[in-house]
């Protein structure tokens, strides 16, 4: 009987203790991406940080996140918009509420769905390989190796990558939005611009100033967390070749749920 | 293990492509930020006008008050005034404002589904503009808490119509016979035959008229040949020759015979006269007695066949004259 008790307190204990480190585990791996963030942050904010070869590191990168997909990207986020206006539009106009088609299609699409596609297109094609690349580095030992021979890699490798990120999530943002509002123009009004007084009304009720903060403020969150995520947990790679693959797919998770949330919060404080 | 170190592919105009996507960006940018102002109408002059109501239910910041279904402003404050009444600031773009009259009314609408709206209505366009700052009421109209009062009653009245509308509803059955009637008033015979029910009775109608035309045609030949014979009947009744000249003549006679008989009655007294004078003296008289007796004999049959002429004489009128009496003259 002793025993038994015995067995299972043990068995508990390892329990508790198994959960309470996977927590701090978790809590720490927080920590360090927190930790970087602050850090790139810091050196992005520091105009000392900047030399020829960062702004380089900076281009590169933004020519890689944002120029190479922009024109497949584009149309997709153009047919993405169209079938979207087109099914609020026609369902608005079924219910006989054709007055909302508009503001309801731009408050999905402007406020919610492109930032969110974007930043999710961005980190399947980047952040996945920034993700890889930092975890390699890692595992060979070339960041000590930089470190070692004087080169600041936080201000040479990393903080270039989260600017460029952050600035293509913004640009793509930026062009998807301009786009969607011009094919919704299109959808509603058709090729004539006598309508662009109604238009403007419409735009007017739905952007407000809190709302075009709001975009923007989303659009970086989500620009940094496309790049500081990915970073942050392949430097935290342990050295052994093998965990490349899940350091990758930690990222990955982490960056979805990351962006969830950020979406999420946004849109509470939107609409609660 | 030594990583080959990676020398990113020469990247032709790099320098150009990301300047082009940066400026792109700040400028879609800028342009959302500044088409978002222009859309609120920050670079827009506006005049305010502040509208009462009594309750502020379905008005909120942002609504649009719209005129002949433009919108012409929107709602920007909304406040409870000292005497619990609601305040609604509108900001009116200057532009707009020439729609507004101080005499302008503004109503509020409110749908099943949707927003409620604020509607401006003007009725004359010349009156006196509005100015900066007015306070006018807001109509709200009527309270549609009671829909379901209103569901029902309407739900009673589209009951009511689908019995009327119904294939056997006395208001289509009505109909129906409208129908027919007009199919007929639309035949040969016109109205006669939606009167009358069938083009066979509407014909036996015109027969009968056409036959009273012809009676009357009859009837006015008859009325003229009783005029003439009218004409010849008082020629003769009334004529030189006629009647009237004859009995006027008999009448004289008549007259004549009368004066006869008035003679012969004096004579009757005298007579009767000297008979009472005789009778004072029986003795002496008895001798004339008999004489007396034949004179008086005599005198009665006088009389008898004068009043028998007259008699006479009067039947002869009573044929002639039409108006007949039952006169006799009758000695007693």
């Amino acid at each position: 009987m002793r025993g038994c008790y015995d067995s299972r307190m043990a068995w508990l204990s390892d329990f508790l203790i198994r959960r309470g480190t996977a927590a701090l585990a978790l809590l720490r791996t927080w920590q360090g991406i927190l930790r970087f963030a602050a850090q790139a942050l810091i050196a992005a904010s520091t105009p000392a940080a900047y030399n020829s070869a960062t702004r380089m590191v900076v281009m590169k990168q933004i020519y890689f996140t944002a120029w190479q997909i922009l024109l497949p990207f584009t149309l997709f986020a153009a047919l993405l918009s169209f079938v979207l206006i087109q099914i609020v539009v026609s369902t608005a106009a079924r219910i006989g509420q054709s007055d909302f088609a508009l503001e309801m299609s731009m408050r999905i699409l402007v406020l919610e769905i492109l930032p969110l596609v974007t930043a999710l297109f961005v980190a399947l094609r980047s952040s996945s390989a920034i993700n890889t690349e930092v975890a390699l580095m890692r595992i060979h030992n070339e960041i000590d190796a930089l470190e070692e021979a004087g080169v600041d890699t936080l201000r040479m490798e990393f903080m270039p990558r989260v600017i460029g990120g952050v600035v293509s999530v913004l640009a793509l943002t930026a062009i998807t939005s301009v786009l969607a509002l011009v094919l919704a123009y299109l959808a509603v009004y058709g090729f004539q611009l006598w309508s662009l007084p109604d238009f403007t009304r419409v735009m007017g009720k739905v952007f407000d100033a809190a709302i075009m903060t709001g975009i923007w403020l989303k659009s970086l969150a989500f620009g940094l967390a496309v790049t500081i995520i990915p970073v942050a947990e392949g430097l935290a790679t342990p050295r052994m070749l093998f965990m490349a693959p899940i350091s990758v797919l930690r990222g990955m998770v982490r960056l979805f749920f990351v962006l969830m949330l950020i979406e999420v919060a946004s849109l509470a404080f939107k609409y609660i | 293990m030594e990583r080959a170190p990676v020398r990113a592919p020469l990247i032709k105009n790099l320098q150009f492509k990301v300047g082009l996507l940066l400026s792109l960006t700040v400028l879609l940018a800028l342009g959302l930020v500044f088409y978002g102002l222009y859309a609120r109408g920050l670079f827009e002059p506006t005049q305010t006008l502040n509208l009462t109501a009594p309750d502020a239910e379905g008005v909120s910041v942002g609504m649009p008050v719209s005129f002949s279904g433009f919108p012409i402003g929107e709602v920007k404050k909304m406040d409870l005034s000292e005497d619990g009444k609601v305040l609604i600031e509108v900001a009116i773009p200057k532009r707009d404002a020439k729609w507004l009259r101080h005499n302008s009314q503004f109503t509020l609408e409110k749908g099943l589904i949707g927003s409620a709206r604020i509607k401006a209505h003007t009725a004359d366009l010349r009156e006196r503009p509005l100015v900066d700052g007015a306070t006018l009421p807001l109509l709200t109209g009527e309270d549609p808490t009671d829909i379901a009062v209103i569901k029902q009653r309407v739900q009673t009245l589209l009951d009511n119509v689908v019995a009327m509308t119904q294939a056997e509803a006395p208001i289509n059955r009505t109909l129906g016979h409208v129908e027919t009637m007009t199919g007929r008033m639309a035949g040969e015979y016109g109205v006669l035959g939606g009167v009358m029910g069938s083009p066979e009775k509407a014909r036996q109608v015109v027969k009968i008229i056409e036959q009273a035309n012809t009676l009357m045609g009859n009837v006015n030949g008859i009325s003229l040949k009783v005029d003439g014979m009218l004409a010849k009947a008082d020629t003769q009744v009334f004529g030189p020759d006629g009647v009237m000249d004859h009995t006027r003549q008999s009448v004289a006679t008549v007259n004549r015979m009368l004066g006869e008989v008035r003679e012969s009655l004096k004579k009757a007294d005298a007579i009767l006269a000297s008979a009472q004078t005789a009778s004072a003296d029986v003795a002496v008289i008895t001798g004339n007695v008999k004489e007396a007796t034949t004179d008086m004999a005599q005198l009665r049959v006088e009389i008898d066949d004068s009043v028998r002429k007259v008699n006479h004489l009067i039947n002869e009128i009573n044929k002639k004259w039409p108006f007949a009496r039952d006169v006799e003259i009758r000695t007693p």
